[in-house]
């Protein structure tokens, strides 16, 4: 019996006729889900960044009253001016959002549902309702955390990191309701990621067009693939470990209660063994589209393709066994501790291999400086400085000194921004076309991309600084500290930097929505890339493909001697290549 | 745009790239999901497991709270279940239609009960005083503490593991219970399973197994330790 | 369609997982052993009755290595996940 696998996906390559609330609103298709994640995010990006400017604020002018403050409630902000109670709301907020409800559905939530499909050449996703139920799930999630900033005595004041007793015991934190629900949204979160993760690993696994092997992925899906595996594995540590701290705080279990043999530290042992998977989750999807857009820009291959390979899925092994430099000042046991100080130093190796790569992948590249290749190259230069930073971080010693500093925090905003935002950035405007049949702006995309660069640097690097000097994290009122008072100025500098920072991105803001409608309507293949993706319209149909397409080499066949562009799609069949081992059946 | 009208084998992957996992998309989603959920009880498991070795007193003897002789018919209860399980997808692997309807029915019947005995061994539990909170005072288990039979020190921490961890996995049980009925109303029954298709059976019948499997875990290390 | 071997008993595996169940049963109860040898016992047969059915219901044992590699992926992390935290106890 012939074997012929059906595409038992809704029907494509078919006359459209869904009505509205079913092809944009609750609709299976994974562009529109990943676009809906877009729209959803970007908000909640800004949400972070409004957070995070009262933060500044209060950092840079303590006491004074705020611009606008006055809309605030007295519990909170009396005549403007924040108090502690808010302050550590806001810091917690911020993280929150920031980590979970922008940066992480950013790379993932858009990216792995946008491009997987797309680029491996299938109709969709293996479970697409499934995957709509992901999005649903996440968007309530974010509806929970928003609401938490809404409800008496306001939002969870534990961090971002949920440190117990605080976190579980509203005598000690002043919250109630609040904390209630960021455990309840990160349990839904939780099990948005999950459905989505095993909808990426299933589709990558089994949905491959004839021809695309593993080795000629493009390195925006490896690192999409394996951090789904992470997530997949890690989430539900942290959805049991939520569920432990709100039975704690609801239902009056110990969990985490000292007083009747919980432990506290056990917290800190399931977020993190959580929270470091998690930080990969957030940096490898920058890394893998990063290399796409250099690759692409360098009008190269990508410099060592295997290699990139086995790093990614090296980063993603190491990384479940680093969690406890989170940890260092905790009080755990030392042994344990110097156990994982050399785990953390090896995984530096892994991206470092990375990093050569880039740079071999640009040397002597015939460069093009298109706005995603100038926000991939930045991406580049600002993880390196996180990195370096990070080495500093993982040797205990070094750490005793400077944890819960803002050098610290210098660091998680430099892979974070300087590293994944930078990413999207890049990655926005390039697969925008394929996504809205328009380009954005150019001209203003450098304008921002420069404006950023620049501001950011001012804002983030003296955060080294102040954290040598001792600076702490989350604290309200440096000012209260003789040792710290002489950098204060310092932190003036940081806070109008930082306004002047969040103001450059609504260059980005109306760029984005501009262009929508207005934007120059978009070639098919904008930048001349070598990704299945590019051989569909813009913008690419429901289906994706009528026929399944074939795949005869890799991704990054740029600038090939056998044609005589400078760019080879993996799709195009020259003379010399032979039909992959599985051919097409007709009818595909 | 129509498809080939070749036979097509819906339990094979889709597009055999490489020979790969060789397994058709419901079912590696299921695996893949279970990986999951590997990961979600070790999170309750492992703290339990962390909480009682770090636990300063003395843990409470088997037995003394809870009621092993009926947990015990459970286990084997469920344990029947999963043999009815696998027995109904041997049975719709030969194409044997009566078969699928009476050995899933019993797994669904099997389940459904666990489930029950579960609801009433809690709703026992917390008459004699034992709640996820701890003892409760004045109960009759508060007289055990009192006479030293029942460790006072460990007893908060016994109530929040025991209860979160069967809890979650008496949830799981009937998320699989309802998930049956709902195949056995609009699939088995009309027929819809065949010998050449039979994938929504063998999925299910994964998780079920895997349910299975956590309680044998969970038996002995929440019960009989 | 089944991959081509031949079907296991399962009612003997289901004498199989019963006797493992009666014999941890007895073991908790009944024999004078010390607590560490019993707790080791235990979970030796509680892993065993897990073996069972996971490779024979969930026909593990018939499925390619690669799949088998990628249900067994969770428990290492889920025990160096335990060794650590529990470490703090030991000294």
């Amino acid at each position: 019996m012939t074997t012929v696998a059906a595409t038992s996906q809704a029907a494509h390559g078919q006359h459209d006729d869904r009505s509205f609330l079913r092809k944009y609103i609750f609709s299976t298709d994974h562009k529109i889900i990943g676009i809906q994640f877009l729209f959803v995010s970007l908000f909640f990006l800004l949400v972070g960044g409004i957070l995070a400017m009262q933060m500044r604020w209060q950092l840079g002018f303590p006491g004074k009253p705020m611009p606008g403050g006055g809309i605030l409630p007295d519990t909170m902000a009396p005549g403007g001016v924040i108090l502690p109670e808010y302050y550590i709301q806001l810091v917690t907020m911020h993280g929150t959002f920031m980590i979970f409800f922008a940066i992480m559905p950013l790379l993932v939530g858009v990216y792995a549902n946008f491009l997987i499909p797309l680029k491996i050449g299938a109709h969709d996703m293996a479970f697409p309702r499934i995957n709509m139920a992901s999005f649903w799930l996440a968007f309530a999630a974010g509806l929970v955390m928003l609401a938490s900033l809404f409800v008496p005595d306001g939002a969870s004041r534990a961090g971002w990191t949920q440190y117990v007793p605080l976190s579980a015991r509203h005598d000690l934190s002043g919250a109630s309701y609040g904390q209630e629900l960021w455990s309840i949204s990160i349990i839904l979160l939780g099990l948005s990621s999950i459905l989505g993760s095993l909808n990426y690993i299933t589709t990558v696994i089994n949905n491959r067009a004839p021809g695309m092997t593993w080795f000629r992925l493009p390195l925006s899906i490896w690192s999409l693939f394996i951090t789904a595996i992470l997530g997949l594995l890690a989430l539900p540590v942290l959805s049991g470990a939520a569920i432990m701290l709100l039975f704690d705080q609801v239902l009056g279990t110990h969990f985490f209660d000292p007083g009747a043999g919980g432990q506290p530290l056990l917290w800190q042992h399931l977020f993190w063994f959580f929270g470091h998977p998690e930080v990969y989750i957030l940096i490898l999807p920058a890394m893998g589209m990063v290399s796409d857009l250099i690759a692409n820009g360098s009008r190269k291959p990508i410099f060592g393709y295997h290699s990139m390979v086995f790093a990614i899925v090296a980063i993603g092994f190491l990384g479940w066994i680093v969690w406890g430099h989170h940890m260092f000042v905790s009080g755990m046991n030392p042994t344990l501790g110097s156990s994982f100080m050399v785990s953390t130093l090896i995984i530096a190796v892994p991206s470092a291999v990375k990093t050569f790569n880039w740079m071999g992948t640009m040397w002597r590249g015939n460069l093009q400086f298109h706005v995603p290749m100038l926000n991939a190259v930045a991406f580049v230069a600002m993880f390196v400085i996180g990195g370096l930073s990070g080495i500093y971080m993982a040797a205990t010693p070094v750490d005793m000194f400077i944890h819960d500093t803002y050098f610290i925090v210098a660091h998680l905003h430099y892979v974070l921004f300087g590293g994944s935002l930078f990413a999207l950035f890049g990655a926005i405007p390039y697969w925008y076309p394929k996504m809205f049949g328009r380009m954005m702006s150019e001209r203003w995309g450098k304008v921002h991309f420069w404006l950023t660069f620049v501001f950011y640097n001012l804002v983030f690097f003296p955060m080294h600084i102040l954290g040598m000097g001792g600076a702490m994290r989350r604290i309200y009122d440096p000012t209260q500290y003789d040792f710290l008072k002489p950098y204060q100025p310092l932190n003036v500098f940081i806070s109008i930097c930082a306004f002047l920072l969040f103001a450059t991105q609504f260059i980005f803001f109306v760029n984005f929505w501009w262009s929508l409608r207005r934007g120059k309507v978009a070639d098919q293949n904008p930048w001349h890339d070598n990704g299945l993706e590019w051989t569909l319209p813009n913008p690419a149909p429901h289906g994706n493909w009528t026929r399944v397409p074939t795949v005869y080499r890799g991704p990054y066949e740029y600038s090939s001697p056998e044609v005589a562009e400078d760019y080879l799609p993996q799709t195009r069949k020259l003379p010399t290549d032979r039909e992959p081992a599985s051919a097409p059946v007709a009818g595909h | 745009m129509t498809h080939a009208t070749a036979t097509v084998d819906e339990m094979r992957p889709p597009f055999p790239a490489e020979r790969g996992l060789d397994v058709y998309n419901l079912k590696l989603g299921m695996w893949v999901f279970l990986a999951s959920e590997v990961m979600f009880f070790s999170a309750l498991i492992g703290s339990y497991v962390i909480l009682r070795f770090g636990a300063a007193g003395e843990w409470a003897r088997p037995g003394v709270v809870l009621n092993i002789p009926i947990t015990a018919f459970n286990t084997f209860l469920l344990i029947c279940s999963s043999v009815s399980m696998v027995k109904a997808y041997a049975a719709i692997a030969d194409g044997d239609q009566r078969g699928l309807r009476l050995w899933l029915g019993l797994t669904i019947l099997g389940g459904a009960t666990f489930v029950g005995v579960q609801v009433f061994e809690y709703l026992h539990l917390v008459e004699r005083g034992f709640t996820p909170a701890g003892i409760r005072d004045g109960s009759e288990l508060a007289a055990l503490v009192a006479n030293g039979t029942l460790p006072a020190a460990t007893a908060g921490l016994y109530g929040s593991t025991f209860f979160t961890m069967t809890g979650f996995h008496g949830f799981h049980v009937t998320c699989g219970v309802v998930s049956m009925l709902y195949l056995y109303f609009t699939k088995v029954l009309p027929g819809k399973y065949s010998r050449q298709d039979y994938r929504g059976i063998e999925t299910v019948g994964l998780y079920w197994h895997f349910v299975d499997l956590v309680w044998i875990i969970l038996f002995t290390i929440v019960y009989l330790v | 369609m089944e991959t081509a071997h031949k079907r296991p008993n399962y009612i003997l595996i289901w004498v199989y997982l019963a006797l493992l169940t009666a014999a941890e049963l007895g073991l908790a109860f009944q024999l004078p052993i010390s607590r560490n040898w019993k707790l080791a016992l235990l979970l030796f047969l509680a892993v065993w009755k897990a073996l069972l059915v996971a490779l024979f219901f969930m026909h593990l044992k018939f499925e390619r290595w690669n799949l088998r590699i990628m249900a067994l992926i969770p428990i290492p992390l889920a025990l160096i996940f335990m060794a650590a935290a529990m470490s703090e106890h030991i000294w």
